[in-house]
C-alpha cells in the first residue's frame, strides 16, 4: 500500500477528495453501496439467520421423534391427521399468493385492493392458526401433552414457534391494514414496509413448507 | 409452464398478478403430489420411505425455490441477496446435519 | 461556529412530544447518535468489568492457599459462573460494541449506522439485561436440590449464592429444575436470552451499515481491517445467536413449563444441550477475539510507521477464522462421549484454524519488521496482544489433539489457555484501542507515563496469574472446585496467581485514574496526534456530532494517509510539503459544514422498548405468581407499543429511522433557533 500506481492527491487534493456532486444534489440521502434498500437488505439478513433458528428446532424434533421412551409412550406421529394438516398447509400457501397480490396492487397504486389482499392474507393466517390450535387441542385430549415425553415437547416447540411467527406476521399485516385505513393508503415509504412484511410472511410460509414434509409426511 | 413465466420476467420486469396465480397453482399441484406420495407410501407395498423421502424432499425443495424466487422476488433482485440468504440456509443444513450425526440420530430410513 | 444541524422537526402525531435536546441527562436517554451509544456501551461495560474483576479477586482469595474457607462451595460456584458471564457478555462483547458503534461510521465515511434507533434499542436491552442478571443478587434463590444438599453441605445458599451458579455454559442436567431449583439459573437463562437479542439486532445493523453506507470509492477491500473484523463478527453473531436462543428457550421451557428436552431420566438428552450451546459457544469466542485483532491491525501500522503487511491476507484470514470457527464446536466435548469419528473430525478441523491465525500473526510481525517502532501505550498493548495471544493460541492447539485434551479438560490448563487468549488477547487489544482512540473521543491526550505503568503492571500481573495455571493444570488441579487439599503441593503457585490478580487490579486503578483525569484535564490533543492512516483521524477531536462536514470520496486503502504522504521511489512515501495545510483545511471543512445536515432525531422509544423487555423478563420467571402474567403483558405492550410508535411517526421521522437523511421532507429547513430551549 505504500506504492500506489499513481498519486490521487498530487494536485488539488481537497477537490479530489470532495468532488462536486453529480446532478447538483447536495449530499441528500445516502446512496446504498449495494444498490439494495437498507431496510430490504436488513430483512433478508435477518431472515437468513432464521434458518439457524428453525434449524435448531427441527434438529431437536428429528433427534427425539423416534427415540424409545418406553412401551407406553405416545408419539406425535401416531396422532397426525394428514388430511387436516394438508388443508392447513394449503391455506398457508395460498396466503403467500394473497400477500404477493397485495404487493402487486400497491405497486399499481390501488390502495383499496391492497387492503383487500392484506386482510385476506391476515385472514388466511388466522385460519391457519385456528387449525393449529384445534390440532393441538385434539392432541392434548388424546394424551399428547407438552411434558409427556421429549418427542412431544419437541413437536410442540417446533410447531409452536412457527405458529408464534405466524401470529406476529398477522399482527404486522393488520397493522399495515389499519395504517392504510387511517391514512387513506400506504405511501411509498410504507410500501417498503409492506414489502418487508411480505418477505417475512413468505419466509414463515417456506418454513412450513419444510415442516409439513419433515414433521408430518416423513414418518 | 414455469419457463414461460421466466421468459415473461425477462421482458416484463415484474410478474403480473395472473402470473402469480399460475405460480400458486403450481405450488398447489406440488403439494397434492407430496400428499399423494405419503398415501402411496402408506398403502402400497414395496414403495417405502427409501423412495418417497427423497422425492418428498425434492418436491418441497421445489416449492421452497419457487416461493423464494418468485414470491419473495429473489430471482429479480441483485444476486447479492441470494448469496447472502443462501449462506444461512447452507450453514444450517451442514451444521445441524453434523450435530445430528454426532448425536447418533442420522440413520437412513430405519 | 455556524452549525447547521437540525434535529428532526417537532411535528409529531404521537402522544408524547418528540425529545429535542442534545445536552443533559435526557439527551443521553433518548440519543440515537452512534457515538453516544458507543460511549454508553463503553462506560456500562466498564462497570461490569469492575464487577467481574471483583468476582475474580474473591475467587483468587479463596484459592490463595489450600483448604480455603473464605467462600463456601456454593458461593464459589456462583462467583465463577457470574465472573464468566459478566466478562464475556457484559464486558468484552459490549466494549467491542462500544468500539464498533463509535468507529464504524467514521471509518467508512458515514454519518450514522443504518438503523440509528434500533442501535439505541440494542444498548438499552443490553443495559437492562445486565441489570436483570445482577438483580438475582437480591431476588434470586438457589436452595439445595430437593432431598439433597448444596455442594459442600448446607441447604440454604447465602446472599452471594443466589446469582447464576451453573457455570456460564449451564450444562444439563445440572441446569435443570431437579438439581438447580430456585431462580438463579432462570435469571441466567432469561438474562442471556435478552442479551442475545440485543446483539442480534446490532449484527443486522452493522452488516447493513457496512455493505450499504460506505463513502463513495470505499470498496470492500479498501476498508480498514477493523471494519472487516466488525463485519465478520456481525456474521458470527447473526448465525450463532439463533442457536443459543433456541437452547435457552429449551432450558427455560424445561424449567418453567415442564418440557423434557434435557431431563435424562425422562429420555431427554443433556448432550443435545452441549451441542447447541457450543454451536453458539465456539463462534462466540471468535466474536470475543476478532474485534481486538481488528484494533491491533489498526494500531501496529501507525506505531510502526509502516503499512499493514499483507492486508488482503489479514482480511481473508479473519473471514476464514470465522468460517472455520463454525466447524469446531465439538472440541469442547471431547470428554463427553461423542463418537470417535466425530472426535477425530473435530480435532482435525480445530487444527486447521491455526493456519489463518498464524497468517495474521506473521503479518503483524511483518508489519513491525523494519518499521520505526514507537513504544507508546497503544503500541505496548498491541505488541502485548500479539505475544500473549500466541501463547494462548499454542495451548489451544494442544487441546486439538484429542488424547492430550482428555488430560487437559477440566483442569487449570484450560483456564490458562482461555485467559491468555481472552485477557492477553481480547483485553489487551481493547486497552490498546482505548488508549489509541482516547484523543479522538475526548480531544485530549492521556498521561503516557501512567499508561505505560498500567501496561507493565497488567502485563506482569496477568502472566503471574495465568502462567502458573498451565503447570497447575498439568499437575492435576481441577477446575470449578472451591478447594484443593494441602498435600497436592498446589499451594505456592496458587498464591503467586492470587498476587498476580491483585497486581492486575492495581493496574486497572492506574488506568481509571489516568482516564478520569486526562478526560478533563489532560493536555489538549491535536486531531491527528498519531499521524494515522484511517478516516476517523481526518475529523476534528472530539468528533463533531455530524461526523463528516462533507462526505469524502475515497481513492485507496488508508486514504487519509495518502492525502498526507505522496509515493516516491522504491515503494516509500514522503510527507507532502503542504500536508499540514491540507489537514488543517480538511479539519475546517469537517468542523464547519456548509450544507444542511439532517441527523437522526432523539427518541424515547428505544429506552421504553428496553424497559418493556426488562419487565417481560421478570414476568417470565415469576409467571406462576399472580402478578407474573400481568407483568409479561405490560412489558409486551410497552415494547410492542413503542415499536408501533416509532414506526408510525410522521414520514420525516421514519426516514430518520431508516435513513439518516429525511431527503424530501418539507420541514427540514426549520432553523435551529426555533428548537432551542424546546426540551431542555
Amino acid at each position: 500500500m505504500a506504492e500506489l500506481a499513481h498519486d490521487p492527491y498530487a494536485e488539488n487534493a481537497l477537490d479530489i477528495m470532495f468532488p462536486p456532486p453529480e446532478g447538483g444534489h447536495g449530499g441528500h440521502g445516502h446512496h446504498e453501496s449495494t444498490g439494495i434498500d437498507n431496510r430490504k437488505l436488513g430483512m433478508w439478513v435477518f431472515l437468513s439467520s432464521e434458518f439457524l433458528f428453525f434449524g435448531a428446532l427441527i434438529t431437536n424434533y428429528l433427534l427425539f421423534k423416534g427415540r424409545d421412551f418406553g412401551a407406553d409412550a405416545l408419539y406425535p406421529v401416531e396422532l397426525y391427521d394428514i388430511p387436516f394438516t394438508s388443508i392447513s398447509s394449503f391455506v398457508l400457501l395460498m396466503s403467500s399468493l394473497t400477500m404477493v397480490l397485495a404487493h402487486s396492487s400497491l405497486a399499481r397504486g390501488d390502495q383499496e385492493q391492497t387492503r383487500v389482499w392484506l386482510m385476506a392474507t391476515a385472514t388466511l393466517g388466522l385460519v391457519f392458526i385456528s387449525g393449529q390450535f384445534f390440532e393441538f387441542t385434539e392432541f392434548v385430549n388424546q394424551g399428547l401433552k407438552l411434558n409427556v415425553n421429549p418427542a412431544a415437547s419437541a413437536f410442540y416447540m417446533l410447531t409452536g414457534f412457527h405458529g408464534a411467527h405466524v401470529v406476529i406476521g398477522v399482527l404486522m399485516l393488520l397493522s399495515l391494514w389499519g395504517f392504510s385505513i387511517r391514512r387513506g393508503g400506504l405511501s411509498e415509504d410504507h410500501g417498503m414496509n409492506l414489502e418487508l412484511v411480505g418477505l417475512y410472511w413468505h419466509f414463515v410460509d417456506i418454513v412450513w413448507i419444510a415442516l409439513f414434509v419433515i414433521v408430518y409426511l416423513i414418518r | 409452464m414455469t419457463t414461460e413465466i421466466a421468459h415473461d420476467e425477462h421482458h416484463v420486469r415484474h410478474p403480473e398478478p395472473k402470473d402469480y396465480v399460475k405460480i400458486a397453482v403450481v405450488l398447489a399441484v406440488l403439494t397434492v403430489m407430496e400428499v399423494s406420495l405419503y398415501y402411496i407410501e402408506v398403502n402400497v407395498e414395496g414403495i417405502g420411505q427409501r423412495i418417497t423421502v427423497p422425492l418428498l424432499l425434492i418436491l418441497s425443495g421445489l416449492k421452497f425455490v419457487i416461493v423464494v424466487g418468485w414470491f419473495m422476488h429473489l430471482r429479480f433482485e441483485k444476486s447479492f441477496l441470494a448469496k447472502f440468504f443462501s449462506v444461512g440456509a447452507v450453514l444450517a443444513l451442514v451444521l445441524y446435519f453434523i450435530a445430528l450425526a454426532a448425536l447418533g440420530a442420522v440413520h437412513f430410513f430405519g | 461556529m455556524a452549525t447547521t444541524t437540525t434535529p428532526s422537526p417537532v411535528v409529531t402525531t404521537s402522544i408524547f412530544r418528540r425529545p429535542m435536546s442534545t445536552a443533559g441527562f435526557w439527551s443521553w436517554v433518548t440519543t440515537a447518535d452512534h457515538k453516544r451509544i458507543g460511549i454508553l456501551y463503553g462506560y456500562t461495560a466498564f462497570v461490569f468489568f469492575l464487577l467481574g474483576g471483583i468476582e475474580a479477586l474473591l475467587l483468587r482469595i479463596q484459592l490463595a492457599g489450600p483448604d480455603g474457607a473464605f467462600l463456601s462451595a456454593a458461593e464459589y460456584n456462583s462467583l465463577f459462573t457470574t465472573h464468566a458471564v459478566t466478562m464475556i457478555f457484559l464486558f468484552v462483547m459490549p466494549v467491542s460494541a462500544a468500539f464498533f458503534n463509535y468507529l464504524l461510521p467514521l471509518m467508512i465515511g458515514a454519518r450514522d449506522v443504518a438503523y440509528p434507533r434500533m442501535n439505541a434499542v440494542s444498548f438499552w436491552i443490553f443495559l437492562f439485561g445486565g441489570i436483570f442478571i445482577y438483580s438475582s443478587l437480591i431476588f434470586g434463590t438457589s436452595p439445595a436440590p430437593v432431598g439433597g444438599n448444596l455442594p459442600g453441605g448446607g441447604t440454604d445458599a447465602s446472599f452471594l449464592g443466589s446469582i447464576p451458579n451453573g457455570g456460564w455454559f449451564m450444562y444439563a442436567p445440572n441446569s435443570g429444575l431437579e438439581f438447580s431449583p430456585g431462580t438463579s439459573l432462570d435469571y441466567a437463562a432469561v438474562g442471556l436470552q435478552i442479551l442475545g437479542a440485543a446483539s442480534l439486532i446490532s449484527a443486522v445493523n452493522f452488516i447493513v451499515t457496512i455493505f450499504n453506507m460506505r463513502a463513495k470509492g470505499m470498496r470492500l477491500l479498501r476498508m480498514p481491517v477493523f471494519v472487516w473484523m466488525t463485519l465478520v463478527v456481525a456474521f458470527l453473531l447473526l448465525f450463532s445467536l439463533p442457536i443459543i436462543a433456541i437452547a435457552l428457550f429449551m432450558l427455560t421451557f424445561d424449567r418453567q413449563f415442564g418440557t423434557l428436552f434435557f431431563v435424562a431420566s425422562q429420555g431427554g438428552d443433556p448432550i443435545l444441550w452441549q451441542h447447541l450451546f457450543w454451536l453458539f459457544g465456539h463462534p462466540e469466542v471468535y466474536i470475543l477475539i476478532l474485534p481486538a485483532m481488528g484494533i491491533v491491525s489498526e494500531v501496529l501500522p501507525v506505531f510502526s510507521r509502516k503499512p499493514l503487511f499483507g492486508y488482503p491476507a489479514i482480511v481473508f484470514a479473519g473471514a476464514a477464522i470465522a468460517f472455520l470457527g463454525f466447524g469446531v464446536w465439538a472440541h469442547h466435548m471431547f470428554a463427553s462421549g461423542i463418537p470417535t469419528v466425530a472426535q477425530a473430525a473435530f480435532g482435525l478441523s480445530t487444527m486447521t484454524i491455526a493456519i489463518p491465525t498464524g497468517i495474521k500473526i506473521f503479518n503483524w510481525m511483518g508489519t513491525m519488521w523494519g518499521g520505526r517502532i514507537q513504544l507508546k501505550t497503544p503500541m505496548l498493548f498491541s505488541i502485548g496482544f500479539v505475544s500473549l495471544f500466541v501463547i494462548g493460541g499454542l495451548s489451544g492447539v494442544t487441546h486439538s489433539i484429542v488424547p492430550s485434551d482428555w488430560q487437559q479438560t477440566d483442569t487449570y490448563y484450560i483456564v490458562a489457555h482461555f485467559h491468555y487468549v481472552l485477557f492477553g488477547g481480547s483485553i489487551f487489544g481493547l486497552f490498546s484501542g482505548l488508549y489509541y482512540w482516547f484523543p479522538k473521543l475526548t480531544g485530549r491526550m492521556y498521561n503516557e507515563r501512567l499508561g505505560k505503568t498500567h501496561f507493565w503492571l497488567m502485563f506482569i500481573g496477568m502472566n503471574l496469574t495465568f502462567g502458573p495455571m498451565h503447570w497447575l493444570g498439568l499437575q492435576g488441579m481441577v477446575r470449578r472446585t472451591w478447594v484443593y487439599s494441602a498435600d497436592a503441593g498446589l499451594g505456592p503457585w496458587n498464591l503467586v496467581a492470587t498476587i498476580g490478580a491483585f497486581i492486575i487490579a492495581l493496574s486497572v486503578l492506574v488506568f481509571m485514574s489516568n482516564w478520569a483525569y486526562s478526560k478533563r484535564r489532560g493536555p489538549i490533543s491535536p486531531p491527528d496526534p498519531w499521524d494515522a492512516r484511517t478516516l476517523e483521524w481526518s475529523l476534528p477531536s472530539p468528533t463533531p456530532e455530524w461526523n463528516f462536514g462533507k462526505e469524502p470520496v475515497v481513492h485507496s486503502l488508508d486514504d487519509f494517509w495518502h492525502l498526507k504522504y505522496e509515493p516516491v521511489e522504491g515503494g516509500r512515501v514522503r510527507r507532502r510539503d503542504n500536508a499540514d495545510e491540507l489537514v488543517a483545511e480538511l479539519m475546517d471543512l469537517h468542523a464547519n459544514p456548509e450544507e444542511e445536515i439532517h441527523l437522526p432525531a432523539p427518541s424515547y422509544f428505544p429506552f421504553i422498548v428496553g424497559l418493556g423487555v426488562f419487565i417481560v423478563a421478570y414476568g417470565i420467571i415469576y409467571h406462576t405468581r399472580p402478578w407474573g402474567i400481568p407483568m409479561i403483558v405490560l412489558g409486551m405492550l410497552l415494547a410492542v407499543g413503542s415499536f408501533m410508535g416509532w414506526g408510525t411517526e410522521p414520514l420525516e421521522e421514519i426516514h430518520e429511522e431508516h435513513d439518516d437523511d429525511p431527503g424530501h421532507d418539507d420541514h427540514a429547513t426549520a432553523p435551529a433557533s426555533d428548537l432551542a430551549g424546546v426540551d431542555d
